[in-house]
C-alpha cells in the first residue's frame, strides 16, 4: 500500500505539543507532534513512565487534547489493549489507540506487555520515540543506547555491548506492520503512522528522536543528528508490510565518523570502532559512501 | 452505573498552553528577516507548535517558543537574536550567535 502524505495538506490544529513542559529542542516532543498530525483527534494515547509522559502537563494542566493516560512504566500496550476492548463493546470503531513508550518503556522494563499485546494481535499499534538512553530518570544506559555511547553509568568507555535490535524482534512476531522512522524526515514517519492506524491488528514504529541533553549536542541540532543517523547508513530508513521489507530512503552515506563524533556521548569511541561501524554499514548498503 | 461515577478535577485539554514558561527560559529568539524564503516543514520541526504559516505569513508564537534554536538551522529567513538586548549592547553579543 502507498500513503503519501501531502505536507500543504496538514490540519493546522495542534492536538499535542504547545505549553508541553519538556526541554526546548525535545526530538520526543516533535516525534508527537508529527504523529498527531496525521493521527487526527479520535485517538486515545497511553504513554508510561517516561519523558514524554512527563512533559505532557501536570496537575490540572496538559498540553493533549485528545484523551491520554500515564501509565504504569510495565503496562501501556495492556492498558491499550483494555481500551480497545471497552471501545469494541461499545461498537466504537473509528478510534486509533496508541500505546506510546520510550525506548526503555518498550524495549526494556515495558517489553513484556509489548510482546503480549503484539502476541495477541491487539488492533492497536505501539510507538517507541528511541532516544537511546532512559532520559527522564538522568540518562542511563537502555537496551537501545548505541555501542560505545558514555551515559550516567557507563562513565568510563562507554556501553560495551551492542544495541538490541527492535525490529527484528517485533518482526519475529509475524505482526502486520513494523516500521521504523526518524524525526528529520517527517512525510515517511507521517505516511507510516498513516498506514498503522488503517490497518487492522498490531503495528509497531520505531522512531529515532534525538535528546540533545543525554546525546551532548546543541539544542539546535536535534533534527539534523536525526536526519544524519539515517544519512550515515546508521539508522534505515524502512517498513515491513505483511511481511515485504521496503528501504524507504537511500541515504547518502556521509562517513559515520561524521555523525559520531560531533557528540558528547561518544567521546571515548575509538579509531577502530568508529572504522568497523564504517564496515558493518557498507557491508549492510553493498556500497561505499563519497 | 457510568451517572454515579464522581465527578473529579480534570485537566482541561491543551491548557498548558495557557501557563507556559517558556518565554523565561529563553536565551535567544527567532525571528522572522524573509518569509519567503522559510521551509514549510519546519512547522513539523518545531517541538513545541510555535510556528505556524498561512501562505506567505510566517507567524512564531513567543508565548510558547522556548527559543531552540531548531527553526533556524532547518531554514533560512528565520535567525536566532539575543532575547536580552540590553545585554547585546553592553557585551556586543553577535546577532544570530549561539
Ligand atoms: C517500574 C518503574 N521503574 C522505574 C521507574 C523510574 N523511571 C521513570 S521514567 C524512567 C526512564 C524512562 O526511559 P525511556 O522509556 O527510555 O524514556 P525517556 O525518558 O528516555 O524518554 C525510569 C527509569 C518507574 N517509573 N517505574
Ligand atoms: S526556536 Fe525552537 S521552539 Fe522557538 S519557534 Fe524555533 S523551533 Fe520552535
Amino acid at each position: 500500500m502507498n500513503v503519501k502524505i501531502n505536507l500543504d495538506q496538514l490540519p493546522k490544529e495542534e492536538l499535542f505539543g504547545q505549553g508541553n513542559v519538556g526541554c526546548k529542542g525535545c526530538g520526543g516532543a516533535i516525534a508527537g507532534r508529527q504523529a498527531m498530525k496525521v493521527l487526527g483527534e479520535r485517538t486515545i494515547i497511553t504513554i508510561p513512565a517516561s519523558c514524554m509522559a512527563t512533559l505532557g502537563g501536570n496537575n490540572r494542566h496538559t498540553t493533549w487534547k485528545i484523551p491520554f493516560y500515564h501509565t504504569l512504566f510495565e503496562c501501556a500496550p495492556a492498558i491499550s489493549s483494555g481500551i480497545r476492548a471497552a471501545l469494541e463493546a461499545q461498537g466504537i470503531k473509528d478510534v486509533n489507540v496508541v500505546s506510546w513508550g520510550g525506548d526503555a518503556g518498550s524495549a526494556d522494563i515495558g517489553f513484556q506487555s509489548l510482546t503480549g499485546a503484539a502476541e495477541r494481535n491487539e488492533d492497536l499499534f505501539h510507538v517507541c520515540y528511541d532516544n537511546e538512553m532512559y532520559m527522564n530518570t538522568g540518562g542511563q544506559t537502555s537496551s537501545q543506547t548505541p555501542y560505545s555511547a558514555l551515559t550516567t553509568n557507563c562513565t568510563v568507555n562507554g556501553k560495551k555491548t551492542n544495541k538490541k535490535n527492535m525490529l527484528k524482534i517485533m518482526e519475529a512476531h509475524d505482526i502486520g506492520y513494523v516500521a521504523c522512522a526518524s524525526i528529520a524526515y517527517p512525510a515517511d514517519l507521517m505516511a507510516k503512522f498513516k498506514k498503522a492506524s488503517s490497518r487492522k491488528g498490531f503495528s509497531y514504529i520505531h522512531v529515532l528522536a534525538p535528546c540533545f541533553k543525554g546525546w551532548g549536542i546543541p539544542s539546535d541540532q536535534t533534527v539534523e543528528f536525526a536526519r544524519k543517523a539515517v544519512e550515515s547508513g546508521l539508522w534505515e530508513l524502512f517498513e515491513v508490510e505483511d511481511g515485504v521489507r521496503t528501504r524507504n530512503y537511500e541515504p547518502k552515506l556521509i562517513p559515520v565518523k561524521e555523525y559520531l563524533t560531533p557528540q558528547k556521548r561518544f567521546s571515548k569511541i575509538t579509531a577502530q570502532e568508529i572504522e568497523d561501524l564504517q564496515q558493518q554499514v557498507n557491508t549492510r548498503y553493498g556500497k561505499v559512501g563519497k | 452505573m457510568a451517572k454515579e461515577l464522581p465527578i473529579v478535577p480534570t485537566a482541561v485539554p491543551g491548557s498548558s498552553v495557557e501557563t507556559s514558561a517558556a518565554a523565561s527560559w529563553r536565551e535567544y529568539r527567532p525571528e522572522v528577516r524573509e518569509s519567503q524564503k522559510v521551509n514549510r516543514e519546519v512547522v513539523l520541526f518545531c517541538p513545541d507548535g510555535a510556528i505556524s504559516i498561512e501562505k506567505e505569513t510566517v507567524t512564531i508564537d513567543l508565548h510558547i517558543c522556548k527559543g531552540c534554536g531548531i527553526c533556524a538551522v532547518e531554514s533560512d529567513g528565520i535567525v536566532m537574536v539575543p532575547e536580552y538586548t540590553g545585554v547585546s549592547g553592553v557585551f556586543g553579543v553577535k546577532e544570530g550567535n549561539k
